[in-house]
């Protein structure tokens, strides 16, 4: 019985293994490959079964004068944005998280529960009906088609989830903390960022890294709010598509768009599986 | 460092935790009390009688309903809990798990811009007491728990200046041992530094071995301030002669017969209490199974009980007869010997407590 469950486990898990990373391998071989070794047969090893090329990877950073399609700007611009925005939902996150967490609100028939659904409820709405206000906000306020537009509408997509996430984080840090900080002298300010924040760093990680994998990952907005001026990595790559579908190039971009994530998730990897995520101070 | 602990006067304080509410539920009922600075007081109750509140209510992170907190005659009540200089310890321990164990402890003296060498002597010093040397330079949060309770205890005691030190149930999460040596150093600390310490407990034994004055508590009212021995011999009321005492008193109906007399299932008994008034009422009484004697043959003041269980607890047996309906508990020495069937049980008058409406006559 305990060998079929063993056995049963390794089979499985090799199973997936195989089903996340082959896509991986893939797009790496694919990268290296010309148009012939994809179109002509199926080939599997570099040097044997076809000619590795650095083709595929030189056009992404070729100007499109020379027939290339730079994606070394569209990179940066979205590094900066997904950055900038995550920093900012962060901080203003984080301090609304903590009033929602500590003081009750009063206002009419709102309580700090209705206060912290209306920021998560701007998740629940189907992004496209956010478009259409959006679009005539930026354009109203000359925004459209810039960086600094888009760092606006994503402070507002990645908020709720910095608001949501740490709320539930202060809420399992006892509130005796801060209370005994109050009592050793501390005003509430010097309470927050001297004890309650430097417990909450795990909290925060994670809160960054959600900001960061939703705002990096993000193609609609960037699409419809964006022309000529400003490009976000995500749209150039699904450009880089034409008539005749340059596999090579379009592995070789994703395997630079997955990059980031992949480093990210390594860093918050740490904090994850310490299980010092709980926040709880017995 | 200048002596500045002080008297503590609570006037008229009442709380509510629902203001709003036409008909509020109060958790502290009216009261006054006066804590003399360099006590030692144990605040004794059920769970959810309102300790917490009263200590929440002295170190300012609660805002009495009604009423006025002073300290040496100067109102604080309005003072935030970070001007108040109350050190508060809870009943879980809270420490800053980012710092060491030295950090934590020097917290409370830095955020109050005290000097380097200072802050050094008076760590030095509570973690001797603490046992914590060793651990000084530690990440706080590596400690026990038990560990983790003494840096919070500590961080209570590190500061000489504070009017009081409340300890919300401090030694719950400790062993039995360390806990014995902890409240006999925390005595000394009281002692010696004339610190006044407030402790909260729900543990008789606790409060009656470390306080000079207990405060019982029951249902947000104060029930009887006094020493234990006024508590263990006088319970002001049928609630405090229940919760003081293992086992719990005993408490008979009877109907007053006489100016000194009660009558229990037809059984008289003398009292020292004055009883004229109550004539014909119903009463209660009351007697510590460790006052009740056995007695050779019946006489007065006995009752005839029938023996329905012995129990050895090592250092005496607890008898439990029954007389008719009413269930009596003895305290005797375990070398007495005990007659088999019926026996006799004699109630000292002087011992004998008399109830009316649940309060001492």
């Amino acid at each position: 019985m305990s060998k079929l469950y063993t056995f049963l486990k390794y089979f499985f898990i090799t199973f997936w293994t195989v089903f996340v990373v082959a896509p991986f391998l893939w797009a790496v071989s694919t990268s290296f490959k010309d148009f012939q070794s994809v179109n002509s047969k199926v080939t599997y090893i570099p040097w044997l079964d076809f000619e590795p090329t650095l083709e595929g990877w030189r056009v992404l950073i070729k100007s499109p004068a020379k027939g290339g399609v730079d994606i070394v700007e569209p990179y940066f611009n979205s590094i900066f944005v997904t950055c900038t925005a995550s920093l900012i939902s962060i901080v203003l996150g984080t301090l609304a998280a903590y009033a929602l967490s500590r003081f009750t609100f009063k206002a009419g028939f709102v309580r700090n529960n209705d206060i912290t659904f209306f920021f998560i409820s701007q998740r629940i709405m189907p992004p496209i009906v956010l478009s259409i206000p959006f679009f005539i906000f930026l354009s109203t306020i000359g925004l459209l088609d810039s960086l600094l537009g888009l760092v606006v509408v994503y402070i507002v997509l990645l908020m709720p989830i910095a608001v949501w996430i740490m709320v539930d984080f202060f809420n399992r840090v006892p509130k005796e903390l801060d209370e005994t900080a109050l009592i050793d002298g501390c005003n509430p300010y010097q309470a927050f960022y001297k004890v309650v924040l430097p417990n909450s760093i795990p909290g925060l990680i994670v809160a960054g890294m959600f900001c960061i994998i939703f705002g990096w990952i993000d193609f609609f907005f960037a699409f419809i709010l964006t022309f000529t001026e400003v490009q976000l990595l995500p749209v150039k790559v699904v450009a880089l598509n034409s008539s005749i579908t340059p596999w090579w190039s379009l592995s070789a971009s994703a395997l630079v768009s997955v990059a980031p994530l992949i480093i990210v998730a390594f860093i918050v990897e740490r904090y994850l599986s310490k299980g010092n995520l709980s926040g709880a101070l017995k | 460092m200048e002596e500045q602990m002080a008297k503590i006067d609570l006037s008229n304080i009442s709380h509510t935790y629902n203001p709003l509410d036409p008909k509020p539920t109060y958790a502290l009922n009216p009261f006054s009390m006066t804590w003399e600075n360099g006590k030692r007081y144990a605040i004794l109750g059920p769970s959810g009688c309102g300790k917490t509140t009263m200590l929440n209510i002295v170190s300012g992170l609660v805002r009495p309903s009604k009423g006025e907190i002073l300290f040496d005659e100067i109102p604080v009540t309005d003072l935030k809990t970070e001007d108040r200089n109350i050190a508060q310890v809870f009943q879980f321990p809270v420490i800053y798990n980012t710092m060491t164990v030295y950090d934590n402890l020097a917290f409370p003296l830095r955020c109050r811009e005290f000097t380097k060498e200072k802050i050094e002597e008076r760590v030095k010093s509570v973690s001797d007491t603490l046992n914590l040397s060793s651990f000084l330079n530690s990440p706080a949060r590596k400690l026990t728990a038990d560990q983790k309770q003494l840096i919070s205890l500590g961080r209570g005691l590190v500061r000489e200046d504070v009017a009081a030190v409340l300890m919300d149930e401090p030694l719950t999460v400790i062993d039995p041992d360390l806990k014995f040596r902890l409240r006999r150093n925390l005595k000394e600390i009281n002692e010696q530094y004339k610190t006044t310490l407030v402790y909260v407990t729900h543990d008789q034994n606790e409060a009656m071995t470390f306080a000079e004055n207990i405060i019982v508590m029951d249902q947000g009212e104060i029930v009887q301030v006094g020493l234990p021995k006024d508590l263990f011999e006088k319970p002001k009321t049928t609630f405090v002669g229940y919760f003081i005492g293992s086992p719990a008193m005993n408490i008979f109906h009877s109907t007053v017969s006489s100016d000194h007399e009660v009558k229990i299932n037809d059984t008289t008994i003398k009292t020292n209490s004055n009883l004229g008034n109550l004539k014909d009422k119903n009463v209660k009484l009351g007697i510590r199974s460790e006052f009740i004697e056995l007695a050779e043959k019946e006489k007065s003041n006995t009752v005839k009980i029938k023996l329905t269980r012995v129990e050895d607890f090592g250092n005496f047996k607890l008898l439990t007869g029954k007389m008719g309906d009413l269930v009596i508990k003895s305290k005797v020495e375990r070398e007495k010997p005990i007659p088999d069937g019926e026996l006799n049980l004699y109630f000292p008058p002087e011992k004998c407590c008399v109830y009316s409406d649940e309060k001492l006559v």
